[in-house]
């Protein structure tokens, strides 16, 4: 057989699997859902970008997810520049430490902002005590324990992202530009984070992606008060049984995922030839 | 670490703590005696370890997730592998499209394959719930296989592979002694990322799972909206317990670091 031909037969089971277990189902969700048409999803899309309900929840996941990444990118840069231009031998020890997590069941890791901030939680509890307030704050399914959940779930793939990034820059840049007398900050701001901007970008794509699309924070911690894209997908597929707003949620999701991946595509492109 | 830099030093001690401390509280409260989920515990006790261990749904749904991340990693692997090679060493028209295609699991969210499988597969055709999650876990974990395997095989030198055949070995002598151990890494990694994300998973389960294939992280969930006691502590900590000899192992044989960069090229 030529060699066209044995790839060719290599490739069939897992083009197979693709196509039949994934492909053809997801056009299924534009066109056929069950008892309903295309049309019907269509005018579902439509009327939810412009019922305020939906707005508000469509604002809500893109708002929230925007303030996640900032957060992970603000918190995890530093962690990626430190630890990538450490001589410490606990540097790779922090760093596993960091990438540990993605291992673990987000499921795990949600679990531990309930103690924390639950009606009687930690928290509330420190805050009484050191007398910010009287009474226990209102913590868990607020936005604030949305953006803590997801930021604890995505700063090991935003440090990631970020410290291959900073690897890759020369360490003898940073001495270069210190020895011709710039500062520290200047230093950084003008030297490594530029040079390390197309690491910041696919942080930035990851970290968003993730949390527009995540499940089980939102479900935990933002409960039936913050409600979110996919909270309602799920909801319209498994207790209103409404498979044209199913459909037309899983397409704003998809939407949203894949403009932001074709933004990231095109800023890295122009990075790379910058 | 590093006292010059006062305030990146600050702001990757807040992420260090937003990541682990949440963690550690979970770990402190499966060790209670008392009956709620709060901090600090009351008393110690391996009570709700005990309880968690013995708790049916949980038992059973860990059976099934065990059965179904091995299976999925396992097809994923089956199928992936020669997909990889038929990839970076096969001279295959249109390559830069058929790798988009099996990455392309990657970038429609969980949620959405899942809420398409079950609606075109379980409530239009029927089909049992357990294939469709077996199918849904082995699509997803496919772009796994084949970048993590590839990136193995793209360091390596293909004329390693030339030569053999070229001293006179046969295709599958060739493959077996030469090509295989170039990917064993890459394998184990794909292996060890496929089972982890499998067994972890929730989007893509929550939708396709029935009363006699729950898997366990969904069970997990379920059990939270009833009741908010310390056996969810006790499960998450034994969880917690099991990812850490995984971490180690993972760690020792071929460095985590690099299997999550062969991921997120």
């Amino acid at each position: 057989m030529n060699r066209r031909g044995s790839a060719a037969l290599l490739l069939l089971p897992g083009l197979a699997f693709l196509v039949f277990g994934f492909l053809a189902p997801a056009m299924g969700i534009l066109f056929a859902a069950p008892g309903t048409d295309a049309g019907e999803i269509f005018t579902r899309l439509g009327a939810m970008l412009t019922d305020p309900y939906d707005l508000r929840i469509i604002g809500r996941t893109v708002g929230l997810g925007l303030i996640v990444t900032l957060v992970c990118l603000t918190l995890g840069f530093p962690i990626a520049y430190i630890l990538a231009r450490s001589t410490s031998r606990w540097a790779g020890v922090l760093l596993a430490l960091a990438i540990f997590p993605l291992l673990l069941s987000n499921v795990v890791r949600t679990f531990g902002w309930l103690v924390i901030l639950g009606s009687n939680g930690a928290l509330a509890q420190l805050l009484v005590s050191l007398g910010v307030t009287d009474t226990p704050p209102q913590l868990l399914y607020t936005p604030f324990a949305i953006v803590m959940g997801l930021t604890q779930l995505f700063l090991p793939l935003a440090i990631i992202a970020c410290y291959s990034a900073v690897s890759q820059v020369d360490a003898g840049l940073d001495d270069a530009a210190r020895g011709l007398g710039a500062s520290r900050r200047r230093t950084f701001w003008d030297i490594v984070v530029p040079l390390s901007l197309p690491g910041l970008v696919v942080a930035a794509t990851l970290v968003f992606a993730g949390s527009v699309t995540a499940y089980t924070t939102p479900y935990l911690l933002g409960g039936s008060r913050q409600r979110m894209l996919s909270t309602e997908l799920y909801s319209y597929s498994s207790v209103t049984v409404d498979w044209a707003s199913a459909s037309a949620t899983a397409i704003v999701m998809t939407i949203l995922v894949v403009l932001v991946s074709g933004i990231s595509a095109r800023l890295g492109r122009r990075g790379a030839t910058a | 670490m590093n006292t010059r830099k006062p305030i990146a030093a600050a702001l990757a001690l807040a992420g260090y703590i937003i990541m682990l401390v949440p963690i550690l509280f979970v770990v402190a409260t499966a060790f209670t005696s008392g009956s709620t989920l709060r901090f600090p515990p009351e008393g110690f006790s391996l009570g709700w370890f005990d309880a968690a261990l013995n708790y049916a749904p949980f038992t059973s749904a860990l059976l099934t997730s065990l059965q179904l991340a091995v299976a999925s990693t396992f097809l994923a692997l089956a199928v992936g592998v020669p997909a990889t090679l038929a990839i970076y060493r096969g001279a295959l028209p249109g390559k830069g499209l058929v790798e988009g295609l099996f990455l392309s699991p990657l970038i429609i969210p969980e949620l959405v394959v899942g809420l398409a499988l079950y609606q075109q597969l379980i409530v239009t055709f029927r089909i049992e719930n357990w294939p469709v999650l077996l199918l849904g876990h082995t699509a997803l974990l496919l772009p796994y296989a084949v970048r993590v395997t590839g990136a193995a095989l793209a360091s390596s030198d293909v004329s390693l592979e030339e030569a053999a055949r070229g001293l006179g070995a046969s295709p599958l002598r060739a493959f077996f002694t030469i090509t295989l151990p170039i990917l064993r890494p890459g394998i184990f990694s794909a292996a060890l990322l496929g089972f982890v994300t499998s067994f972890n998973n929730v989007p893509l389960s929550l939708l396709l799972q029935s009363r006699e294939s729950r898997t366990l992280p969904i069970t997990m969930l379920d059990y939270v909206q009833q009741s908010y006691d310390p056996m969810i502590a006790a499960t998450s900590t034994l969880i917690l317990a099991a990812t850490v000899v995984i971490a180690v192992i993972a760690e020792r044989t071929v460095g985590f670091a690099k299997i999550f960069g062969g991921i997120n090229r």
